[in-house]
């Protein structure tokens, strides 16, 4: 057991169990970590890294209840009997989800929330909300209602709302997982600052490790709620050998020649302000695309085009004879209907049990049918949901952000799947910030930002994006 | 909340002492040419606030049909006062009075609520309560009601969405369909309000929300000549009514 006093967060044999649940979330997990070091903690999904983050942020069980054994020591004291509240003066947590996090309706207001529940004058206040602001690069948001903010922008206030509290430690529980490549370069460039010159504690869950490289954290792999391996400050890590997301060896994909399956002709979209005028483009059965931008772009609003959702402003969208569109959303509760997983995976059609059976055991849901499909994490309502959709057996999928959430042993199962149906004939279009994946997938890349867009192969639209100086975009950064 | 002209210049506080008046003076004063004034000047608060006439009775078209219910339900109901008319229906001038009064009532409340809506940051506004002394639980209360009308709104585009995409049919046309598509879209959008009120409260716990009997209220309301103005309204408003009471005006 660590010494509890040398130590900014010292956790002690900690085992964490869901009232529903069979098994330990977190199970005699113990880690000491010091003040001003910077800590990944990584592991396949479910292995307890949320768990971790609430529990040390004292949600766990006081908000959210379960069984808690063994302690958490934070600067020496205990959090076992400090209500939430209180111990967020000290230890603050960026949420997975930002849109659960945001409780006003302005931004600036957002960011004021915490310094004003903690009585500071109002000078102060106004000063650090202005300084988060700017630091994380939403200045020009700080006027806009909350709703109507992207999920990138969301997640840069969520970050920014936290920040703004300066607690000693800092948890995030997957910060990149709705930041476009720009706007992840400059989170950890600012949190950089934030350890190093301020000797802040940073905690830090997440897949894609390649991210995290600038922090040069400590690296704590997690596995069933124990630590399975631990990786000191800058050693070199082989992160598809311990089984994470990195870099992505994928056997080539034939060619596609089929025909076309859509074609976009002149669309033109937008809300308040355009997003885009006369994008022309066509998709052919055995195509991958994948759709890369800054967050604002339009990456989803051209999905909810191609899916007819929505219908262009100008310019025509026509879609082959007998296309069967399949839509995996980027916020899977938005297509859950029923009360168990094994329901919601008959909705459209009942099969039979095994069958049931064996698409989750595909989906590495399985043992899960029963519950709840709303109870389940995030990662797993998603990997549901891209289930549920195949099911149907679409020829034209359209996935906003599968990834998120997901360890490297999901992605590549749906990339197996994704693959299989394209083999079959069909046509994927795929939106994601993660470039690397993307560069290693898509047969075509289309980059969107507002008023541009750049289509070709990866090797074109990544050599241009390098020569108009968007190099986040490409994957050489991140690899 | 989008827009420069008129009320949405006024504080929120002095938005909502307005509201308040007119809201006092036509429940105070039973009163037709009280109400039809107050309406009026809600009318021309709400033009000149950039609301055009087209706009602020498009607005208000359920309202003005449920009101003109309201008058036809209580003039044939109320039968008292001179008689106009007998057959087919009995209508007298007490009740048609009567309607009138519970119908421009109705009126007033409604429009005058909808412009302080369309005009007042809540925010604001519950920063305006906490300064003048509403404990700021109550205070957050409210920006916690408004931040879920949006909310709603997004979740049910979405679960809309959602069905068509996976082919889930929902119609109103029997029992039997109604039933299934409360299943498939209330269910959805109530279970997923319930889940992001508790995230809600762990996020607002987990930046001290609670911790202190007080808290600081950091913005800075900018003066306007406008929170004049609507004071003045009110002011107006309140010596109407009273001189309407004392003259016993119908």
């Amino acid at each position: 057991m660590p010494s509890s006093e040398r130590f900014d967060v010292a956790i002690s044999d900690l085992s964490v169990r869901y009232p529903d649940r069979d098994t330990d979330a977190l199970a005699g997990f113990s880690e000491a970590i010091a003040e001003g070091e910077v800590v990944a903690v990584a592991g396949p999904s479910g292995c307890g890294k949320t768990t971790l983050c609430r529990t040390l942020a004292g949600f766990v069980p006081s908000m959210i209840p379960a069984a808690v054994s063994g302690d958490v020591h934070l600067g020496g004291d205990s959090i076992r009997d400090v209500p939430a509240e209180a111990l967020a003066t000290r230890i603050g947590l960026v949420q997975q989800d930002p849109d659960a996090q945001i409780c006003t309706l302005s931004a600036w207001q957002e960011v004021a929330f915490g310094p004003e529940n903690l009585c500071l004058p109002a000078p102060e206040v106004r000063a650090r909300v202005e300084r988060c602001l700017a630091e994380l690069g939403i200045a020009h948001l700080r006027d806009r209602v909350t709703t109507t903010l992207s999920g990138g922008e969301k997640q840069r206030l969520a970050i920014a709302s936290i920040l703004a509290m300066q607690p000693k430690v800092l948890l995030f529980d997957e910060p990149t997982a709705n930041l476009d490549p720009r706007g992840v370069q400059a989170l950890f460039a600012t949190l950089s600052d934030f350890g190093h010159a301020e000797k802040r504690t940073l905690v830090i869950i997440e897949h894609r490790i390649d991210a995290l490289r600038a922090l040069a954290p400590r690296l704590v792999l997690l596995d069933r709620g124990r630590a399975v391996e631990r990786y000191p400050a800058r050693e070199h890590v082989d992160y598809a050998e311990v089984g994470l997301r990195g870099a992505w060896a994928l056997p080539p994909s034939e060619t596609a020649t089929g025909s076309p399956r859509v074609v976009v002709d002149r669309i033109s979209f937008g809300y308040a302000e355009p997003l885009w005028r006369d994008l022309s483009f066509s998709l052919r059965e055995g195509e991958v695309l994948a759709v890369i931008g800054p967050n604002g772009g339009g990456k989803t609003s051209l999905l909810r085009l191609l899916a007819g959702l929505a219908a262009p402003q100008a310019g025509t969208i026509e879609r082959a004879p007998e296309t069967r569109v399949g839509f995996v959303f980027q916020h899977p509760h938005h297509q859950i209907f029923e009360r168990t997983v094994r329901q919601e995976m008959e909705l459209e059609s009942p099969r039979s049990v095994g069958g049931v059976d064996a698409e989750l055991l595909d989906a590495r849901l399985v043992g899960l049918e029963e519950a709840a499909p709303l109870s389940l994490s995030l990662g797993e309502q998603r990997r549901l949901t891209v289930a549920t959709t195949l099911a149907r057996r679409p020829n034209l999928l359209l996935l906003d952000e599968p990834f998120i959430g997901q360890d490297r042993n999901n992605v590549l199962w749906m990339i197996s799947r994704v693959r299989e149906m394209v083999a079959d004939g069909g046509t994927a279009v795929l939106v994601t910030h993660d470039i690397p994946l993307a560069a290693a997938l898509a047969d075509r890349i289309l980059y969107l930002d507002r008023g541009t867009y750049l289509l070709g192969t990866p090797d074109e639209v990544f050599g241009q994006l390098r020569d108009l100086g968007e190099a986040a975009f490409t994957p050489e950064v991140w690899s | 909340m989008t827009g420069t002209r008129g009320l949405h210049r006024s504080s929120p506080m002095a938005s909502f002492v307005l509201l308040l008046a007119w809201v006092g003076t036509v429940l105070a004063v039973p009163s037709v040419i009280v109400e039809g004034a107050v309406l009026l000047g809600v009318a021309c608060l709400a033009f000149i606030s950039g609301d055009r006439p087209t706009e602020f009775l498009r607005r208000l078209r359920f309202v003005l049909l449920f009101a003109l219910v309201l008058f036809v339900a209580q003039s044939l109901s109320i039968r008292t006062g001179q008689v106009l008319l007998v057959s087919p229906v009995r209508i007298t001038a007490g009740g048609l009075l009567a309607g009138g009064r519970m119908a421009l009532r109705f009126l007033v409340i409604l429009s005058a609520s909808a412009l302080f809506v369309r005009t007042t940051d809540p925010d604001r506004l519950a920063q305006g309560l906490i300064r003048v002394g509403v404990p700021y639980r109550y205070g957050y209360l409210f920006i916690l009601a408004l931040r879920f009308v949006p909310f709603f709104q997004d979740e049910l585009r979405s679960v809309r969405e959602a069905q068509r995409v996976r082919g889930i049919e929902v119609s109103v046309r029997s029992p039997r369909r109604i039933a299934h598509a409360a299943r498939y879209t209330f269910v959805p959008v109530l279970v997923s309000g319930l889940h992001r009120v508790d995230c809600i409260a762990i996020s607002m716990k987990g930046r001290c929300f609670g911790l202190y009997p007080k808290r600081t209220t950091s913005r800075v309301e900018p003066r306007s000549a406008w929170s004049l103005v609507a004071l003045g309204i009110a002011g107006l408003a309140i010596a109407f009514a009273v001189v309407a009471m004392r003259g016993r005006w119908i």
